[in-house]
């Protein structure tokens, strides 16, 4: 079975679908268990196999056995589409998958009417764009009015891709910088701008030129489930519009902050543009949002910075597996007592000199102590940074010897996961009786939540999620601080009491929050909460023509298929007995 | 929340700790767009609520909007713009500058092989001469300022090309034979004889494969680096349309050249006006699609082929009993002038057609948008 989408021209972007294997199997049925059917919308990741972020996506999958994912997909490039799927379970009903980096011109060009439409919406678009920040609450509104103006556009006519890399649409964007109160930076936009701009528009627009957008796609679904925020969480906002399809929107890292670090060297026209762009976008997604789940707390105060109403907010930690890390974390004692580790991708935000200098400050108190740094480089910084790291232990660690005839050894040793019993990361747990993070910039720390679940004393610095993560079962100091660092691990190593009290405490923290089973479940929840909450969004009519209270209660929820041809699952006998409940009652 | 006592000792010796931060920091701050890039910068510095809370304020946001507020912005002058006028085609050596030399070199071996042999070698000759050619000119089309690179589609103008230039090659002999009573068998490959060919016209055609890239080349990055200087769309316009217009002609004046020399070699009748309007249709055409417009070459190139068939067919129609009067038009025309007046008034039409398109398509910014860049 051939996935890959196919290379000819298409009314719209094309995109591909299919059935997995399975089919549509018959769910197991339960009763009063509600049955959801999800479209989960993901960026370059799920259901691909080189795909960041697949991975709770999957067990987020595979753990809600019992409600039925529709996955609409964007790929990130062609590498990865040729790598194909990971395999998918059956609750899987369909995957339809977009390339939005090779959207080509469908050739539709457009007439009087729909080009006056366009001018009309891209203006629109364009002059909220340029508006200067100041003017805030009836921005959002048009900014909204424009993308939907749009989408109807890209759906009623096609060929909208051409139409935003038109002359039109630099057109409308220059009217819009040269305007009265354009912002500063808008106003100083030269031509080489306003086609960056419009470039990318029109890339972060091609969802809407997407043909999901029918009643057996997008409106077919009980909930839209964003996997990120930005141009994957578009089509739930168009799924929003047109049928009234709830959204959910997890995000893990913020996508507009990643916006703001990306393009650094553009000039400032193009950046205050694309961050007025993104910045009502994500506006945008959050007010349209049923609920947003920020990974972290970090992600949660800039969610909230952009607009997102706290009502919503429901903080989702991401789960992991604690079942590699079981038989370290039952126990404690196999720990050499003078060993530090430290695990993790070797980058200079990790900041390793720091610790390097923090353990020559330890070994003056703890001689014995010895500092094992596993983990390789990340990219050929990374590389770099690992040779000066070794340089520098080398420099401030000789090698020493246990008599005159021993061969030497350093106290400092740099190893590799895969290495010699190392296999697993819980074996380059095992090996420490403390855990050092030394980080000077940090999202979620993974490696961090890992050693919780070893049961590991942890000593990390005050950086990213660290303290919401960690709590109160490990010790945190400020980052850029040798000497707070050393203070820290040396009280942990003369201390194996405190050490097995904390490194406890941890695991049992870990195992309630950041296992996989709290993460679906939290989900699982969210899900029953949206769809309780949703409006039936087709009425059903009786036979006089009157809408018929109660004919898809919660309980039409129930698993399976049924075979009435409207698209949501109204049951047969609701449709064909125009008697309400309470009639038949009297 | 911070007494004052630890905001001394967090940075010794100034009064204003945001002075110093916003000193460390300086360049972030200055080049922000709006306060959330500080605090997304400021973040990446390892900076966190807990720090931010060192200088009084309650996170990084109301931080950064405090630093953003403090950067002397207004009197600073705009930042110098980047060179975004890239080098359009990195030269792959000299591959690209001496590839279009290659079809007129061969179409020169084979006009000579042409001249040198006799009955079936002469066949020979001119088939493997043809083949070579057209290899060549897919060679030069595909790589250099003459390809469509990132355009997927391709238009179906190979063949409407192949006929305009067998037309200049045998048409008018045919028209000419076919009024006169001929044609009375095929050509013999020489300019002499009942079905004359013009191998002048032709060779000139394809040797102004080469003028015709360097000043595609000329026009593109002169294009590009007017994009990078000027102000607005209209300024842009403004300063492309004579520089369009300048490659046009200088194109033109190149194959005049090169069919006044051509044709003095061959010892051939120099058709002037019908090679300069067909070297002109094929000019704008392959300069259109280059930049993305391809469908008005497609139609006009359809109509000039359509035009040109017509006319053939008209003369050779008139014979049929009652159908004289068919004729007419294109007699009238050869005897006025000469045959070579069909291709004139029909390329001529075409290209003035392409020309004016031209001067309203490629006189707009988006019709330059480098294509390295992901559109």
């Amino acid at each position: 079975m051939d996935n890959r989408p196919s290379r000819h021209h298409l009314f719209r972007i094309r995109s591909s679908r299919c059935e997995p294997p399975g089919q549509r199997r018959l769910p197991t049925r339960e009763i009063g268990g509600a049955h959801v059917r999800i479209g989960l919308l993901t960026e370059g990741g799920y259901p691909y196999v080189s795909g960041e972020g697949g991975f709770w996506c999957d067990r987020l999958v595979r753990g809600l056995d019992r409600h039925e994912f529709d996955v609409y997909a964007f790929s990130s490039g062609e590498a990865q589409e040729d790598a194909g799927w990971v395999p998918l379970p059956p609750q899987v009903n369909r995957v339809r998958t977009a390339p939005l980096w090779a959207a080509e011109d469908d050739g539709v060009v457009y007439g009087r009417r729909a080009r006056r439409r366009f001018s009309e919406h891209y203006g629109e678009l364009a002059a909220v764009l340029c508006a200067s920040p100041d003017s805030a609450a009836p921005e959002a509104d048009r900014f909204a009015t424009a993308l939907r103006g749009l989408a109807e556009l890209a759906r009623e006519e096609g060929g909208l891709v051409g139409a935003l890399r038109s002359e039109t649409a630099v057109r409308a964007l220059e009217r819009a910088c040269r305007a009265p109160g354009a912002r500063r930076a808008a106003r100083e936009a030269r031509v080489p701008d306003l086609l960056a701009v419009a470039a990318h528009v029109e890339r972060a627009l091609r969802p809407l030129s997407l043909d999901w957008y029918e009643e057996d796609g997008l409106g077919a679904v009980d909930l839209c489930h964003a996997a990120a925020g930005g141009v994957a969480a578009l089509p739930g906002l168009l799924a929003h519009h047109f049928f009234g399809v709830p959204l959910l929107v997890t995000e893990y890292g913020v996508r507009l902050r990643t916006h703001y670090l990306t393009r650094p060297d553009s000039p400032p026209a193009v950046r205050s543009l694309l961050a007025a762009f993104h910045g009502r976008l994500t506006a945008e997604t959050y007010r349209r949002a049923a609920f947003i789940t920020p990974g972290n707390t970090h992600a949660r105060r800039w969610q909230e910075r952009c607009g997102a109403d706290r009502a919503k907010l429901r903080t989702v930690y991401p789960g992991m597996d604690a079942a590699p890390f079981a038989e370290v974390g039952e126990s404690p004692e196999s720990a050499d007592p003078h060993t530090l580790v430290w695990v993790g991708r070797v980058e200079p935000a990790k900041d390793l000199v720091s610790l390097l200098h923090a353990f020559a400050e330890i070994r003056t108190e703890e001689p014995e102590a010895r500092l094992r740094i596993i983990g390789g480089p990340a990219g050929p910084e990374g590389a770099a940074y690992l040779g000066h790291c070794r340089a520098l232990a080398a420099h401030l660690f000789p090698d020493e010897a246990d008599g005159p005839h021993a061969v030497g050894d350093n106290p400092v040793s740099f190893e590799q996961l895969g290495g010699p019993g190392l296999e697993t990361p819980a074996d380059a747990y095992a090996g420490g009786a403390v855990t050092v993070l030394s980080s000077v910039v940090e999202g979620f720390p993974t490696g961090l939540i890992e050693a919780m679940f070893c049961a590991r004393a942890t000593v990390s610095t005050d950086v990213g999620a660290v303290v919401e993560a960690i709590g109160g079962t490990g010790l945190v100091v400020p980052p850029r601080n040798p000497r707070a660092l050393a203070e820290a691990c040396v009280s942990l190593l003369r201390d194996p009491e405190r050490r097995t009290r904390l490194g406890a405490a941890a695991r049992a923290r870990a195992l309630e929050l950041f296992t996989v089973d709290q993460n679906v479940s939290a989900f699982h929840r969210i899900y029953l909460e949206i769809v309780a909450r949703t409006p039936v969004r087709c009425l059903v009519l009786d036979g006089t023509g009157d809408p018929l209270p109660f004919a898809a209660p919660a309980e039409a929820h129930v698993p399976g298929h049924w075979t009435d041809p409207t698209p949501r699952a109204v049951p047969t006998w609701a449709v064909e007995t125009p008697v309400p409940a309470t009639e038949t009652a009297r | 929340m911070t007494d004052l006592g630890e905001l001394n000792r967090s940075t010794p010796g100034a009064a204003d700790p945001v002075k110093a931060l916003l000193h460390r920091h300086h360049d972030l701050c200055l080049r922000a767009v709006d306060p959330l890039e500080i605090a997304a910068g400021l973040e990446a510095h390892g900076i966190t609520d807990r720090t931010a809370a060192r200088f009084r304020h309650r996170d990084v946001f109301s931080l950064a909007e405090e630093l953003y507020a403090r950067v002397p912005r207004d009197t600073d002058p705009p930042p110098p713009a980047p060179p975004t006028t890239r080098r359009a085609d990195t030269l792959h050596g000299s591959a690209w500058f001496l590839l279009p030399l290659l079809p007129g070199a061969l179409c020169a071996a084979t006009v000579i092989a042409l001249r040198q042999t006799h009955g079936e070698t002469r066949l020979y000759a001119a088939a493997a001469g043809i083949l070579a050619v057209t290899l060549a000119l897919r060679a030069a089309l595909r790589r250099g300022p003459l390809s469509t690179p990132g355009r997927t589609t391709r238009p179906a103008t190979t063949s409407w090309t192949c006929w305009l230039i067998g037309y200049a090659l045998l048409g008018d002999g045919l028209l000419h034979a076919a009024i006169t009573g001929g044609p009375d068998g095929l050509p013999n490959g020489t300019a002499e004889g009942h079905w004359p060919l013009a191998v002048a016209p032709v060779l000139a055609l394809t040797l102004a494969c080469a003028p015709a890239a360097w000043t595609t080349h000329l026009f593109t990055t002169h294009a590009r680096r007017r994009l990078g200087s000027s102000r607005g769309l209209e300024d842009f316009s403004a300063s492309v349309r004579p520089v369009l217009l300048g490659t046009f002609v200088l194109f033109l004046g190149a194959l005049a050249a090169l069919l006044a020399v051509t044709s003095a070699l061959l010892d051939e009748p120099s058709a002037l006006p019908g090679t300069l309007a067909l070297g002109a249709l094929l000019f704008l055409a392959r300069l259109l699609t280059v930049h993305g417009f391809s469908h008005a070459p497609k139609v006009i190139l359809t109509i000039t082929v359509l035009a040109q068939a017509a006319a053939l067919t008209t003369v050779l129609a008139a014979r049929l009993p009652g159908c004289a009067a068919l004729s007419t038009p294109v007699e009238t025309l050869t005897t006025t002038w000469s045959p070579a007046a069909v291709p004139t008034f029909t390329c001529g039409a075409a290209a003035l057609v392409l020309l004016i398109h031209a001067s309203r398509r490629l006189s707009r910014a988006s019709a330059h948008v480098s294509t390295e860049q992901p559109r």
